[in-house]
């Protein structure tokens, strides 16, 4: 008891090792968090990169440090074929996504009648799941679909079997689709928050400095919005590359996009094949990683270029 | 270079009135400083003026030509704005060279341009700066340097000094001074600062509630206002009731002899108005002196080259400043003298 007062005397005494406790305290409570955490995405990170050069015992295999599974899927042409089509599908979508939302989000910042309904009725699909989103595009744009319909109802095609292939072709038309209707919003609220972050007073000194629209767009506004920009084609980037259920549905099938191609390999019988999968998974990781590593990196130097940290 | 002339300019903001018919004419070439408080619609009139906003009613000339269909880009204007909303991705030579790179100025005459304003504005050393970079003094200077570079017409300024601290914006305020009368521009600078107002301007006008008050020289408008309104808001402190009696003012403490009382009839109502600076203190009284009154000295504030003194007078209490070369303690008597030529009458029907 005598103990145990003085600490508690000592304690009252000295707030900072209050403090302190409360901090070690804190902590212990998030370590079961920051354990699960680790084992389920650090850990997931590294065996899959073991698995991916032959380590899975639990399969009976266990040939590591082997590359043939890499070697493999690097040395078959449908192999590059996928990511030409991953890449693109990714690519396009992003690009076009994001010229949408930099209209979208010039357009929302002027005043306008109905603008307040509006602002909630763009980030419609935001709150829509994904699939819904894929089956929408079915449903609209398929052969036979809504769109077909009504294109043949107002007489602009014959019958709507007529109606251009988009869904289930190599163009990807349906996959770019419904990323891009997934995305528009997510860019469009990422700019539109940068746009009023800056004002319009730049774009005003602009104007009065004798500049054209364009020119305030292409040399003012543009490169101010541009952390919005990078940052959200950063996330739609990534997502697209690694994204399975659109191509798989929507996807105009052999050769698929990667992450296609590796539920394939999951998904076979023969356990061998989950490394080849891996190996493909990791694939993915890599090129992803290069390239937004790559084009953080390019960002950060013009930012630094321009005199920021 | 250019005379502007507003005509009965008003402007709304959905069902909000923030001008209400205002005429001003600003002769070529001089500087006019805009002077409100907050909210009076200073800015809006600069914006109508540059054309970012259109007015409701009334209509805008520059040399007698009405440019209400003249886009911004095309009336010559230049506008450093209150932030001064440099591009924030463009070095200070950048920043400077936009206005003559939109409109492409051979690269030659640029670089030329910009030396001669980067040496006026002393920035030839930060030439290589981002806006981040620079101090606010700095900042203001890339502003107007980047706006006098394409040789506007009319410059308009929107406090551009409130951000500054009390010696920079000295310095600025006699670096503005040269820069006028250099290049010798039709200049509107807008201020909520009477010092500043009346040290730089040639003409100054005064707008409350998105009404023009008065539109005069700075010596006018400080001893001579027009309204009680202008008197109040530059800084008189005497201001109290009259009754016009014959060639006098009767106030509560005394009887006035005023220059002025013609132009009222005999007991009207009016305020009196006069500053603390004209009222002479002494401590003897004069014999024969006009509006001559006697009172006790109730606080003394010393401010350096003055000392601020509240004087008890019958009734009334009166601020008068005197030099601080002596120093009266509170409860001394005292003899004031109000000249008559500098007290003001205001008709009450005004306000
Ligand atoms: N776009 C706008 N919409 C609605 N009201 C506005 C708008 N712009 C200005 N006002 C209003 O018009 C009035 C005048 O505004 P203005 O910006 O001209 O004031 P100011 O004299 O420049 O004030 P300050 O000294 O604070 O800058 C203010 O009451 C302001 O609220
Ligand atoms: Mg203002």
């Amino acid at each position: 008891m005598a103990t145990q007062d003085t600490a508690l005397e000592i304690r009252s005494e000295r707030r900072s090792a209050a403090q302190r406790n409360a901090l070690l305290m804190r902590i212990a409570e998030l370590a079961p968090i920051v354990i699960v955490l680790f084992v389920l995405f650090g850990g997931a990170l590294v065996l899959a990169l073991l698995q991916s050069l032959g380590f899975a015992p639990w399969f009976g295999i266990n040939t590591f440090p082997d590359f043939s599974y890499f070697g493999a899927l690097w040395g078959s042409s449908a192999f590059w074929v996928s990511l030409g089509l991953t890449l693109y599908y990714g690519f396009v979508s992003t690009i076009i996504a994001l010229i949408m939302a930099i209209v979208l989000s010039l357009a929302l910042i002027k005043p306008f009648r109905g603008k307040i309904l509006y602002k909630y009725l763009y980030k419609l699909p935001l709150m829509i799941p994904y699939t819904v989103g894929i089956a929408l595009a079915v449903l609209m744009l398929g052969n036979g679909g809504i769109l077909s319909r009504l294109l043949a109802l107002v007489g602009m095609i014959d019958n709507p079997g007529d109606f251009p292939q988009i869904l289930k072709t190599h163009y990807g038309w349906g996959i770019m689709a419904v990323y891009v209707w997934k995305q528009v919003p997510f860019m469009t609220l990422a700019i539109y928050a940068v746009l009023l972050g800056i004002g319009r007073e730049t774009e005003e000194a602009a104007a009065i400095l004798g500049a054209t629209r364009r020119q305030i767009f292409f040399s003012v506004t543009l490169p101010q919005i541009l952390p919005g920009i990078v940052s959200s084609t950063l996330i739609c980037f990534a997502f697209n590359v690694g994204a399975f259920e659109a191509p798989f549905i929507l996807g105009g099938g052999y050769p698929d996009t990667l992450p296609v191609v590796a539920w394939r390999y999951f998904n076979d019988a023969n356990y061998a094949f989950q490394l080849q999968g891996m190996a493909t998974v990791v694939s993915i990781g890599i090129v992803a990683g290069v390239i937004l590593f790559a084009y953080l990196a390019v960002y950060r130097r013009y930012e630094r270029m321009r005199g920021r940290a | 270079m250019t005379q502007v002339q507003l005509r009965a300019v008003r402007k709304e903001f959905g069902s909000f009135v923030a001008l209400e018919h205002i005429d001003l004419n600003i002769a070529s070439g001089e500087l006019v400083a805009l002077l409100g408080p907050s909210g009076c619609g200073k800015t809006t009139t600069l914006r109508m003026i540059s054309g970012l906003d259109n007015p409701t009613d009334g209509e805008i000339l520059f040399d007698g030509k009405d440019v209400s269909d003249v886009p911004v880009r095309d009336r010559n204007v230049g506008m450093v704005f209150q932030r001064y909303a440099l591009f924030p991705h463009m070095n200070v030579e950048k920043n400077i060279t936009f206005g003559l790179r939109v409109r492409n100025i051979p690269a030659e005459e640029v670089e030329a341009r910009l030396e001669e304003i980067l040496d006026i504005v002393q920035l030839t050393q930060f030439r290589h700066r981002f806006p981040a970079q620079l101090s606010g003094g700095q900042m203001q200077r890339v502003a107007i340097a980047r706006t006098l570079i394409t040789k506007p017409s009319v410059l308009m300024m929107d406090e551009p000094l409130a951000n500054l601290d009390t010696n920079l914006r000295g310095e600025m305020r006699r670096f503005i001074r040269d820069l006028q009368q250099r290049f010798n521009i039709t200049t509107i600078f807008v201020t909520h600062d009477q010092v500043e107002a009346m040290e730089l301007s040639d003409r100054v006008a005064v707008l409350f509630d998105g009404r023009l008050e008065q539109f005069d020289t700075p010596d006018a408008i400080y001893h001579r206002p027009d309204k009680i309104s202008v008197a109040k808001f530059m800084g008189a402190s005497n201001i109290f009731q009259g009754t016009i009696g014959d060639g006098v003012v009767k106030a509560g403490f005394a009887d006035l002899a005023v220059t002025g009382t013609q132009q009222f009839d005999a007991g009207e109502q009016v305020d009196v108005m006069v500053r603390s600076e004209a009222i002479r203190l002494l401590k003897q009284p004069q014999d024969g002196a006009a509006n001559q009154v006697e009172g006790e000295i109730r606080t003394s504030d010393f401010f350096g080259a003055t000392v601020s003194y509240t004087v008890q007078v019958g009734d009334h209490q009166l601020n008068v400043d005197e030099h601080s070369t002596e120093k009266l303690d509170p409860g001394s008597r005292v003899f004031l003298q109000l000249p008559g030529d500098r007290i003001w009458l205001f008709p009450k029907r005004a306000n």
